[in-house]
C-alpha cells in the first residue's frame, strides 16, 4: 500500500514539474518572444507560388517531336489581395481596355475555382502571348499585386495524326484529386487524360516547385524566403515510326477503321491508326462544353481507338489460328483433303462456303490460299471446339495484350462455358462451324490479330505490344511445332503470291497473310487483312479493319500492303 | 424505485464537486473555441455546425458519465476481461474494414454513427492493466513482461491502422500503470534503455517519410518552410500573436486566415492560445492541473489497490495528451497529431474522457461510502 502512494505522489510532482516546463514554454513564446510573433502574425506577408513542371517531351523513334511544351503567360495574384468587389471591377475594366474581355463574374468564378488558400497564388488570366502579356503590365493603372509568370502549355505539332496514340492532357479533375492526393497533386495541376500522356503519367509529369516570398503591405514581391526548382519530367521515345503513322492514317481516313503495324519479334508498335481521327490540341487548351459535347456525342466516335478497343469478328484472318490448332491437335495433317462443293450441310443447317460454286478438293495449304470455308468447317469440326478453345487460350484470345495504352479491350473468346453462362443454352456443332471461321461470338481487337499473326510469322512466340521504346517484354513461348507452323506460313505465302490476297502483294516487297470479310449486322461487311513481311525473314506485321470495307482483298490487303512496303524501304 | 432515488441521493451527496466542475468548465470553453476554430477560412464558416455537434456529444457524455458512477467503478472491473477481448476485436475490425480518413484507418460506423475504438480502448487498456497488476504487484520479471503483453496487443492493432499517436498513448498510459504499481525502477529503467535503443531502429525502417520529417522539422522548423515545418512556424505565430490576453474571442487571424492547419482537431491550442492569451492558458493549465490532482487525490484516499493504479493510468493518458498537444504548438515536442483532452473537436475522444472520469468519480464515492459504513 504505501509503494502504490508514494509512486502516487511521485505522479504529483512529475506533472507539477512539466507544467513549470510548459509555463516557461508559453510565457517564451507569448510574452518574451510575444511582439516578434505579434508583427509576423499582423503582416502575415508569406505568399506560395506553385510552378508547374515542364512536362516531359515525346519523340517517335527517330526523335520526332511529338508532344512538347511552348511558353504562355500568365497573370498571377493572391486572393487575399483580390477579395476585395471594387479591385475585380477596376482589374476587369483594365483588361477590357486591352482586349481581354473578362467581367467581374468571370473573375470571381476564375478565383473561385481555383482558391485553396489566400496566401496562395493563382492564374487569374492565363493564355496570354508574349505581347499581349507586356502591353498589359505597361498599363500605369495595372494593379501591381498582379504579377505575370510564364507558363507551358502542352502541344502536339502532328495533331490528329497521333492523338489516338498520345492522348492529350488536362486540369486535373475533383475525383483523380481524390484518388491522387497522396502523389503530391494539387487543384489547378495537369494531368495525362488519355493514351501515352496517361499511361506514361509517372514519367512525364515531373516534381513542380515552389516558392515561398514575403510580400510588402501591397502584396509585391520583398524576397524569396524558400525556392524548390519545378524539375521537368523525363522524355519518353515510343517506337512509334511518324513517317509510317503518317502513311498508315492518310490510307485509312477515308475509312472507319483501324490499320496498324508492329515488329514480329519484339512487338514495338510502328504505326498505330485509329479512324475517324480526332485533334487532341484543343482538349489540351481547354475547350468548351459544347465542342466537348460534340466530341463524345458524334455517333463515329473518334476518341474511340478502334486498333486497340474496337472488337470485330476476325472472319478468316482466323483461319491461319485455326490451322495451327488443327495442325497441333493432329486432327488433319498436310495430307488430309477435304472436298468443297460451295457448302456443308450440318443437322438442318446448310453453311455456305463463300464462293457459291466450290472449290473441289484442298488440303490446308489450298484451304488458306483459297480461303474455303467449307474446308474450315470439315477442320473445325475433326478438331472439336474444346481442343479449338484450348488453344484461343494459349494465344490469350479473350485477353488483353497489355499494349501500354489505356481502355484496351480484351474481346472475346467464345467458348461452350461462356455461352451457357451468357445464354443458357449448350454449344451446338453449327456454333463450332461459325467459330471455325472467325464468325459468330467471337471477337478481336486488330491489335490482337496482328500479335497472333507476328506469333505465326515469328516461330510461335507471343509478343507484348508496346509504344514506350523502354516497353520490351520477353516474349512467351507458346510452343508450335516448327514442321506444322511451315505449313501454315506456306498457305499464308500462296495467299497473296496466287490467292486471295493478291492485291497486298502489288508493291515490291514479299508479303505473307490473310484476307477476311465479317459480316455485320448493321450494314456492308467488314473488310480485314492481317499480313507480315518478307515472307522468308518476317520482320514486321500489319492489320487493317475496315469497317464496312466490303472485301478484305479489295479494301483491307493493299492498306497492308503499303504500309509493309514502306517500313521494309525504309 | 426506492432504492434508485436513494442511489442517486447518495451521488449527488457523495461525488467530487471540484473535478466535475473543472471538467465541464473545460469541455464547455472547448466547444466555444471549436466555434470559433471552425468559423475560419478552412471550414468555410461551419462553426456553428461543428459546435452544435460538440456539444450534443457533450451532453451525451455527461449521462455515460453518470451510469459509471451510478453504476460503480467495480463493476465496470469486474467485466474488464471481457471488454477487453470485445475491444481487440473492435480494433482488428477497424484496421480492416475502416474507410480511410485523411490515411488512417480509425473509424467504425455502426448505423449511422461512427466512433473510434481506439479512444474507448484507453479505457479497457487502464482497467485490465489495474486489475491484473494489482492482482499480481509486476516485482518480478515474468509478470512485468506479463504487463507489457497486455498492451502490446492494442499497440500493434492500432499500429496496423495505422494510427502511430494512439499507440504512444496506450505506451505511456501502461509505463504510467506500472510505475504506480510498483515496478522496481531497474525493470523501469531498462525498458526506457531498450525504448532508447530502439528509436534509431524504428526512425530508419518504421517510421513513414512524414513522420521523419515531423522529427527533423521539429529539431529545426526552417528545414522545411513550406511543408511539415510550415505548420509548426504559423502555429508558434498564433500563440505568440496572442500576447499576455489574447486576441480575443473570435478575433484570432492565424486560424482564420487557413495559416493553421486543422485548427479544430490538431492545432485548437493554438487557436485557444492566440484568442485568449496567456492568461487564458494559465487558467486553462491550473483547471487542468485541480483536475488530474482530484484524479490523483482520488486514488490517494481509496483503499482500493485497484484503484490506486487505476487513476495513475487515467492521469497519464490526459496529462500526455494534454502536455503534447500544447507542447506541439509551440515547437517544444514533435508534432504527432493528438487531440487536446476537452479542446479538441471529436465525439469519441470526449466521450471516453468523461467515462474515466465517471470512473474516478466513483472511486471517490465508494470511497467516503465505505467511511461512512464504517
Amino acid at each position: 500500500m504505501e509503494i502504490l502512494d508514494s509512486r502516487l505522489k511521485f505522479f504529483l510532482y512529475s506533472i507539477a514539474l512539466s507544467f513549470v516546463i510548459l509555463f516557461i514554454g508559453l510565457y517564451t513564446c507569448q510574452i518574451y518572444h510575444g511582439d516578434k510573433y505579434v508583427s509576423l502574425a499582423y503582416s502575415n506577408r508569406l505568399r506560395l507560388i506553385r510552378y508547374a513542371a515542364p512536362r516531359g517531351e515525346i519523340f517517335d523513334r527517330n526523335g520526332v517531336p511529338l508532344a512538347v511544351n511552348e511558353t504562355t503567360f500568365s497573370i498571377m495574384g493572391y486572393p487575399l489581395d483580390l477579395e476585395k468587389v471594387d479591385k475585380l471591377e477596376n482589374l476587369s475594366r483594365i483588361l477590357k481596355r486591352h482586349g481581354i474581355p473578362m467581367s467581374v463574374n468571370d473573375l470571381q468564378k476564375t478565383i473561385k475555382q481555383q482558391r485553396l488558400a489566400p496566401y496562395r497564388a493563382m492564374n487569374i488570366i492565363p493564355n496570354l502571348t508574349m505581347s499581349q502579356m507586356a502591353d498589359l503590365i505597361a498599363d500605369v493603372e495595372f494593379p501591381k499585386e498582379l504579377f505575370p509568370m510564364s507558363v507551358w502549355r502542352r502541344t502536339y505539332p502532328a495533331g490528329n495524326i497521333v492523338a489516338n496514340i498520345l492522348g492529350y492532357v488536362s486540369e486535373i479533375s475533383e475525383s483523380e484529386l481524390e484518388e491522387y492526393t497522396e502523389k503530391g497533386y494539387m487543384g489547378g495541376d495537369t494531368i495525362g487524360k488519355t493514351g501515352i500522356e496517361r499511361s506514361y503519367e509517372e514519367i512525364l509529369r515531373g516534381k513542380p516547385g515552389q516558392e515561398a516570398l514575403e510580400v510588402d503591405a501591397r502584396g509585391r514581391k520583398i524576397r524569396t524566403l524558400d525556392l524548390n526548382s519545378a524539375v521537368k519530367g523525363n522524355d519518353l521515345t515510343l517506337t512509334l515510326d511518324m513517317g509510317a503513322q503518317r502513311l498508315a492514317v492518310s490510307l485509312i481516313k477515308n475509312h472507319k477503321g483501324a490499320l496498324l503495324a508492329m515488329d514480329v519479334q519484339t512487338g514495338a508498335i510502328l504505326a498505330l491508326a485509329s479512324s475517324p481521327v480526332y485533334d487532341n490540341n484543343p482538349l489540351t487548351w481547354g475547350v468548351s462544353g459544347r465542342e466537348w459535347n460534340e466530341i463524345i456525342n458524334n455517333p463515329d466516335r473518334p476518341m474511340l481507338d478502334r486498333a486497340i478497343a474496337g472488337l470485330y469478328p476476325p472472319a478468316s484472318t482466323f483461319k491461319a489460328f485455326m490451322s495451327v490448332a488443327a495442325l497441333e491437335e493432329n486432327a488433319i495433317n498436310q495430307s488430309t483433303v477435304y472436298v468443297c462443293r460451295g457448302g456443308l450441310r450440318v443437322g438442318s443447317h446448310f453453311f455456305k462456303c463463300w464462293r457459291h460454286s466450290g472449290h473441289g478438293s484442298l488440303n490446308v495449304i489450298g484451304g488458306l490460299q483459297h480461303s474455303c470455308d467449307v474446308f474450315f468447317y470439315q477442320t473445325g469440326l475433326r478438331t472439336g471446339i474444346d481442343k479449338l478453345v484450348k488453344w484461343a487460350r494459349k494465344f490469350h484470345f479473350g485477353e488483353l495484350t497489355g499494349i501500354d495504352l489505356p481502355g484496351e479491350r480484351s474481346g472475346l473468346l467464345a467458348s461452350p462455358e461462356w455461352k451457357m453462362r451468357r445464354f443458357k443454352n449448350g454449344w451446338m456443332n453449327g456454333d463450332t462451324v461459325n467459330y471455325s471461321i472467325g464468325q459468330g461470338y467471337v471477337l478481336m481487337t486488330p491489335i490482337q490479330i496482328a500479335r497472333t499473326y507476328a506469333a505465326i510469322a515469328n516461330g510461335g512466340k507471343l509478343v507484348t505490344p508496346h509504344l514506350n521504346k523502354a516497353g520490351y517484354k520477353k516474349p512467351e513461348d507458346i510452343g508450335i511445332n516448327p514442321d506444322k507452323l511451315a505449313i501454315v506460313q506456306k498457305g499464308l505465302d500462296y495467299v497473296v503470291s496466287r490467292g486471295t490476297g493478291a492485291r497486298a502483294g502489288r508493291f515490291g516487297v514479299s508479303i505473307a497473310g490473310k484476307t477476311g470479310t465479317a459480316q455485320n449486322s448493321h450494314g456492308a461487311d467488314h473488310a480485314l487483312f492481317a499480313g507480315y513481311a518478307p515472307v522468308d525473314n518476317p520482320r514486321y506485321v500489319a492489320v487493317a479493319v475496315v469497317e464496312a470495307g466490303r472485301s478484305g482483298s479489295g479494301t483491307a490487303a493493299p492498306m497492308v500492303g503499303q504500309l509493309l512496303a514502306h517500313l521494309l524501304s525504309h | 424505485m426506492k432504492v434508485f432515488f436513494e442511489r442517486l441521493r447518495e451521488i449527488f451527496a457523495l461525488t467530487d464537486r471540484i473535478l466535475l466542475f473543472s471538467a465541464v468548465i473545460l469541455a464547455v470553453s472547448g466547444i466555444f473555441c471549436i466555434y470559433s476554430a471552425a468559423s475560419g477560412a478552412v471550414n468555410s464558416g461551419r462553426g456553428f455546425d461543428f459546435a452544435m455537434r460538440q456539444c450534443s456529444w457533450f451532453i451525451v457524455s455527461l449521462l455515460l458519465m453518470f451510469m459509471v458512477m451510478f453504476a460503480g467503478y467495480y463493476k465496470l472491473l469486474d467485466g474488464a476481461y471481457p471488454l477487453y477481448g470485445l475491444m481487440l476485436l473492435l480494433l482488428l475490425l477497424t484496421a480492416l474494414l475502416a474507410p480511410k480518413v485523411n490515411g488512417a484507418q480509425s473509424w467504425l460506423g455502426f448505423g449511422g454513427i461512427r466512433f473510434q475504438p481506439s479512444e474507448f480502448a484507453k479505457i479497457v487498456i487502464i482497467l485490465v492493466m489495474s486489475k491484473f497488476l494489482s492482482r499480481y504487484p509486476p516485482i518480478d520479471f515474468k509478470t512485468f513482461m506479463a504487463g507489457i503483453g497486455i498492451v502490446m496487443l492494442p499497440v500493434i492493432l492500432v499500429l496496423l491502422q495505422p494510427d502511430a499517436g494512439s499507440a504512444l498513448v496506450y505506451l505511456v498510459i501502461a509505463f504510467g500503470m506500472l510505475l504506480a504499481a510498483g515496478t522496481p525502477f531497474k525493470f523501469l529503467g531498462s525498458l526506457v534503455g531498450l525504448g532508447l535503443a530502439v528509436i534509431p531502429i524504428a526512425y530508419f525502417f518504421v517510421l513513414k517519410e512524414y513522420q521523419k520529417m515531423r522529427i527533423l522539422v521539429f529539431m529545426d522548423p526552417m528545414r522545411d518552410p513550406l511543408g511539415a515545418g510550415y505548420n509548426v512556424i504559423q502555429s508558434r505565430i498564433a500563440v505568440g500573436s496572442g500576447g499576455f490576453f489574447g486576441k480575443g474571442f473570435l478575433m484570432g487571424t492565424q486560424s482564420k486566415l487557413k495559416f493553421l492547419p486543422e485548427p479544430h482537431t490538431d492545432f485548437i491550442f493554438s487557436v485557444f492560445s492566440e484568442e485568449f492569451g496567456f492568461f487564458g492558458n494559465m487558467i486553462f493549465i491550473l483547471l487542468f492541473g485541480i483536475l488530474l490532482f482530484r484524479v490523483i487525490f482520488a486514488g490517494l484516499k481509496t483503499k482500493d489497490r485497484r484503484c490506486k493504479i487505476l487513476v495513475s493510468g487515467i492521469v497519464s493518458w490526459l496529462w500526455f495528451q494534454m502536455f503534447e498537444s500544447a507542447g506541439m504548438s509551440i515547437g517544444i515536442v514533435p508534432v504527432t497529431g493528438l487531440p487536446m483532452p476537452f479542446l479538441s473537436y471529436g465525439g469519441s475522444s470526449l466521450l471516453a474522457i468523461f467515462i474515466a472520469l465517471g470512473l474516478v468519480a466513483s472511486i471517490s464515492i465508494e470511497g467516503a461510502n465505505n467511511k461512512r459504513v464504517l
